[in-house]
């Protein structure tokens, strides 16, 4: 059983640094919590339940250049923006932003394969953390996510009951080269040693229910959507503090002589993202974006990619202005089909 | 409680006896600390509604959402003095017909609740003249006067850290009730006024168009501070600008609904000294 102390994570971080990697990990600032790069251990914050930004963030940054383009008489050059090639470590990840990651996996190879994304991926190595805590709002084990989801981390760190430090489990090949570059400062425990219990988090609504009520045609005119989404504002907070929310808007900044092309969030809750040029508009009320958000999570993905693109982590209710979110909506679908 | 109960009860007899078609008001939210808007067409919900001193949304935001007024005759709405002024902005802006409009009003004061008498807008006139003396004042001011004393410089600085933390979720902006725009400028791209991107000079773009937006209109009741999911402070903007009005024109935002917008009004007695 490999542990690694906590006592020893600064000089752990300087051993993976000299080998080029920057370490990132979950920092509070002034109420904007959020992976982040750190210098030294003691700017994590291991106490938060999660922070309110996504890892999601690391490889789908809110705002990315793409290219940058001029235009002169007869020709344009267009300058494409570089692979992104920084090496990173996260450490401390909670395991549902993870998975999170790996469900997007999906959908950035799918149609196309999106360069960015997968040069941020292929150049980070993900070293999470198994939840020992959870809140009133994690719910993570009824979309079929856990406190030790595996998906898309390369260490899974187990905390030990003493508090002192975790036991090292080695999912990836990527992760097993993290740990033995780091070898000297990681423990050989001779006998088993005992790990804190993981958090327990109810199953707050069957996830098979769920999707059978979303599956049926008829239910997609349902009044329920009206009722249950009363309140919404219409603002982004769900989708861009989701850590598989992965919509996004191409806009060009500039003049007609130069300019830059770029990649920003967007988020099916705003009434322009269907907004027609014609004036129509699909999606006319805040109820059929609900909805939309609801079914893209668990139908139509699934049924594209057979994940469901919720790990359950339940910021879009913690963060929600209004008191909405996911797992109220599942809840009561569930009670339909009791 | 008695009081907020009877406020509670008032609601709940509107309906009965169909005096209005809709109640928004405040019921219980996912955790114990959480109140949420709760739209009720029957006596018979309205025994879920709450009030208590965790009630601090301005539902008018919802007056102004996807037209609901024009689906009901009359609608009973929970509001504490920001959002009474609320009405009176609308209805100046015409926005809502003030007369739509039955007032369940109430102030959460150290934590307690005291219901206001009054029910249509023009009730509480007195109420808000009273607001206005002890508005803005330096107590309310503190920490905008903090900022205000420092360098341009070090004040630059200060707004750039938190306005990089904007993550163009616009919840500001929904969570407001002066927001009711069907096409804000920021959606506009022929021509692009405003950068769409997050990044901190777009970000600056966007919050300082909305608070110039704002200057003026805001009765600062703060559900765009509250929705903010990354802390910014916009309430020290929405003050600094609300302060500026008064003091400059002696404009007290939602005084009447039929008080025109400080901007785009002209008095003999402005202050002129601007004009060179």
């Amino acid at each position: 059983m490999k542990i690694l102390r906590k006592d020893k994570l600064d000089g752990v971080f300087e051993k993976i640094r000299a080998n080029g990697f920057d370490i990132f990990a979950p920092v509070e600032n002034e109420g904007n919590s959020r992976y982040a790069k750190i210098e030294r251990a003691d700017e994590i914050s291991f106490d938060m339940i999660l922070p309110k930004g996504t890892l999601k963030e690391i490889f789908f940054p809110r705002s990315e250049c793409l290219l940058r383009y001029k235009i002169a008489k007869r020709k344009v050059d267009v300058e494409e923006a570089d692979t992104p090639n920084d090496k990173r470590v996260i450490f401390g990840v909670r395991p549902c932003d993870a998975a999170g990651v790996g469900i997007d996996d999906a959908v950035f190879s799918w149609d196309y394969r999106d360069d960015s994304w997968f040069a941020r991926r292929n150049n980070t190595i993900v070293i999470s953390i198994a939840c020992v805590k959870s809140d009133d709002f994690c719910m993570c084990t009824s979309v079929g996510s856990s406190p030790d989801d595996k998906r898309a981390s390369d260490v899974m760190l187990y905390p030990l009951a003493d508090e002192s430090g975790w036991s090292i489990e080695e999912i990836t090949d990527k992760g097993r080269e993290i740990i033995s570059s780091v070898n000297d400062l990681i423990e050989e425990a001779a006998s088993e040693v005992a790990l804190a219990e993981l958090a327990s988090v109810p199953v707050r609504f069957e996830i098979d229910k769920v999707t059978s009520w979303l599956n049926n045609r008829e239910n997609f005119d349902s009044k329920f959507w009206d009722e249950i989404s009363q309140r919404c504002i219409g603002c982004g907070v769900c989708t861009y503090l989701c850590p598989t929310c992965h919509c996004f808007d191409i806009q060009d900044e500039g003049d007609v002589y130069s300019g830059v092309r770029r990649r920003n969030w967007d988020s099916c809750s705003f009434a322009l993202f269907t907004l027609h040029t014609s004036g129509h508009n699909p999606r006319a009320t805040q109820a059929s974006r609900w909805r939309q958000r609801i079914m893209h999570k668990f139908n139509y993905y699934p049924e594209k990619f057979n994940l469901i693109s919720c790990t359950g982590c339940g910021r879009c209710t913690r963060y929600c202005p209004v008191d909405m979110g996911i797992t109220e909506t599942l809840e009561r679908i569930n009670m339909f089909e009791q | 409680m008695m009081q907020s109960s009877e406020l509670t009860t008032k609601a709940k007899e509107y309906l009965r006896i169909a005096k209005v078609d809709l109640v928004i008001g405040y019921l219980e939210g996912t955790t114990k600390d959480r109140r949420r808007a709760g739209f009720i067409r029957s006596a018979e919900e309205a025994d879920n509604l709450v009030l208590d001193e965790r009630c601090e949304d301005n539902l008018a935001v919802y007056l102004v959402k996807e037209n609901l007024l024009a689906r009901y005759k009359k609608v009973a709405i929970f509001l504490n003095p920001a959002g009474i002024r609320t009405i009176n902005v609308l209805a100046s802006e015409e926005q809502i017909e003030a007369d739509k409009i039955v007032i369940l009003g109430f102030e959460i004061t150290g934590g307690d609740v005291r219901i206001l008498d009054g029910e249509s807008v023009d009730d509480f006139s007195e109420l808000i003249a009273q607001l206005k003396l002890k508005a803005f004042d330096s107590e309310q001011m503190a920490d905008v006067d903090e900022i205000d004393s420092l360098d341009v410089d070090k004040r630059f600085e200060y707004w750039r850290g938190e306005f990089s933390k904007c993550i163009k979720c616009y919840a500001c902006r929904q969570a407001c009730p002066m927001c009711y725009c069907n096409r804000c400028i920021v959606e506009c791209n022929q021509p692009q006024w405003i950068c769409r991107s997050a990044h901190t000079l777009g970000n600056f773009e966007w919050n300082i168009v909305r608070a110039f937006h704002l200057a003026g209109r805001c009765v600062g009741c703060g559900n765009c501070e509250r929705a903010c999911p990354v802390d910014i402070p916009l309430m020290k903007i929405n003050r600094k600008l609300g302060k500026e009005v008064l003091d400059r024109f002696d404009y007290f935002v939602g005084s009447s609904k039929d008080q025109q917008a400080v901007l785009t009004s002209f008095k003999q007695d402005d202050p002129q000294e601007f004009i060179l």
